[in-house]
């Protein structure tokens, strides 16, 4: 699994649900915290359409933590400040690269109710389209 | 009466900070962070973009400590990011894969994809709702969480950008990619003519009233154009960093809420064959401040004696830390100079007298 995707998945689970994932790992391993979370900042990058160049649209406020497990590293980067849950998505990180993480199918099972929630509010503002009745074309002739 | 130079007042200075509680002091009932977040959304959105800062938390908090005030929050943020250290600049963001909350046209009414209205206030009538003053919070909750719930869950259509269509019929002149490093205006010190990133930043983050202000006097003929809408989106869009243990991957790390418009404006007299455009994104829903910013940007891009055609006018001066900063100077004592200048009016006076 992509880092894209399982840091996508993580990231919008709720809390617990990571810290379950990641208690799981301590159960049985001892990560040692190689940087402890802290804030920082991002900058977004936009490309623009009209020139299609790049600018800065503005910062956001991350925190970062890494871990080391059975010699491999895990990263994690998350958006606030919620340091337990960076801390323990940087644990998963470090099981996934050491070969130890057996949970892929809760990542799924997280990914399939996620994506329905994103498709349910999106129905929801798709009820807002107008439907237009046209009395001439306007596509020139 | 003598005027002369003084020191001291720290002790009613102090007096004074302690003193702003009391102003936050006429209710027992404290103003949780997550009710000004959920239930001031576009007051935390606009202090967000004028603070080039995404964080509604924070936000929300610099809200709280100065009592509402928009450019106070602004100043807070800003102060606050200066003492954190840039890790990271996000992969490239392409508004092109924006989940879309919102999205209208008023240059064409039928757009691939489709119009979709979202919420907006735009349709409502402005009478005040007095129910609201004894509204039952945890119900209101419940019924959107539930009306979320009831949804068949759909995929997200085919919605390419309304300019695009106008670039394939050679209408608007399409541009190779870019990729050259944006100039910060955090950073480094603006030098004119801005480069067209600077522009972009500079606006994105502006004080939304001096924009807007700006926008009205060029479409009220102070100004080239009044532009068409070509298009405005509302919507979330997900920033990725490259992943530290191999760049070749990227880590999501959350999603922000942007407003972006584009606009069309009548072709000018050297190229009357195409439309020219102008573009406006800012952090949240903040539809007026993205249009204002995308007509100031193409009133930039032409040349005369306007003063929205000037961009170290419009660069410089509509910061809300910056002008708010220098307004409020104002105050502070000036015992010293304005003897000086009190000096120069009686000189004056007794030299005509």
């Amino acid at each position: 699994m992509e880092k894209r995707r399982i840091s996508r998945i993580l990231a919008r689970a709720d809390g617990a649900a990571v810290k379950r994932l990641a208690d799981e790992i301590k159960a049985v391993q001892s990560p040692v915290i190689v940087k402890a979370p802290e804030k920082s900042l991002a900058m977004i990058r936009m490309r623009e359409p009209v020139q299609e160049s790049l600018f800065y649209l503005g910062e956001v406020i991350v925190c970062e933590a890494i871990v080391d497990l059975a010699g491999k590293k895990g990263v994690a980067v998350l958006m606030g400040d919620d340091f337990d849950k960076v801390l323990d998505m940087a644990v998963i990180d470090a099981a996934c690269n050491a070969g130890v993480f057996a949970r892929y199918d809760e990542l799924e099972r997280l990914e399939r109710e996620q994506k329905i929630q994103l498709e349910k509010e999106r129905a929801m503002f798709l009820k807002t389209m107008v439907s237009f009745h046209s009395m001439d074309s306007e596509v020139a002739p | 009466m003598a005027y002369v130079a003084v020191s001291g007042g720290e002790e009613a200075i102090e007096a004074s900070i302690a003193l702003l509680n009391y102003y936050r002091s006429g209710t027992d009932k404290d103003l949780d962070l997550e009710v000004i977040e959920e239930k001031m959304s576009l007051l935390v959105d606009r202090v967000m973009s004028e603070a080039g800062l995404y964080s509604k938390r924070y936000a929300a908090l610099a809200l709280k400590q100065c009592e509402g005030s928009s450019d106070e929050a602004v100043f807070l943020l800003r102060a606050y990011r200066s003492t954190l250290k840039r890790s990271y600049d996000t992969r490239v963001v392409n508004t092109q894969d924006m989940r879309i909350a919102r999205r209208i046209s008023a240059a064409f009414k039928d757009i691939p994809g489709g119009q979709v209205l979202g919420a907006t206030y735009d349709y409502t009538h402005r009478l005040m709702n007095f129910s609201l003053e004894t509204e039952d919070a945890p119900a209101l909750q419940k019924k959107m969480r539930d009306l979320v719930q009831s949804q068949t869950p759909v995929e997200a259509p085919d919605s390419p950008r309304v300019s695009d269509t106008l670039k394939d019929e050679g209408l608007i002149d399409r541009f190779p990619a870019n990729d050259e490093k944006p100039f910060d205006v955090t950073q480094n010190l603006l030098e004119f003519p801005a480069p067209r990133s600077a522009r972009l930043q500079t606006l994105s983050r502006a004080d939304t009233g001096f924009i807007s202000g700006l926008a009205y006097s060029v479409l009220r003929g102070f100004g080239q154009v009044h532009p068409t809408v070509g298009e405005l989106r509302v919507g979330a869009v997900e920033l990725e960093v490259p992943y530290l243990e191999n760049p070749e991957e990227s880590l999501y790390i959350g999603d922000v809420l942007l407003t972006e418009v584009e606009v069309f404006n009548e072709a000018d007299d050297k190229n009357q064959l195409k439309l020219s455009c102008g573009y406006g994104a800012v952090f949240g829903r903040n539809e007026n401040k993205a249009i204002a910013m995308a007509v100031l940007d193409h009133e930039l891009s032409t040349t005369g004696d306007f003063p929205t055609q000037n961009d170290e006018f419009v660069l410089m001066h509509g910061d809300s830390l910056e002008m708010n900063g220098f307004i409020s100077h104002l105050k502070l004592p000036h015992y010293v100079t304005f003897q000086s200048k009190l000096d120069a009016v009686r000189k004056t006076r007794r030299k005509t007298t």
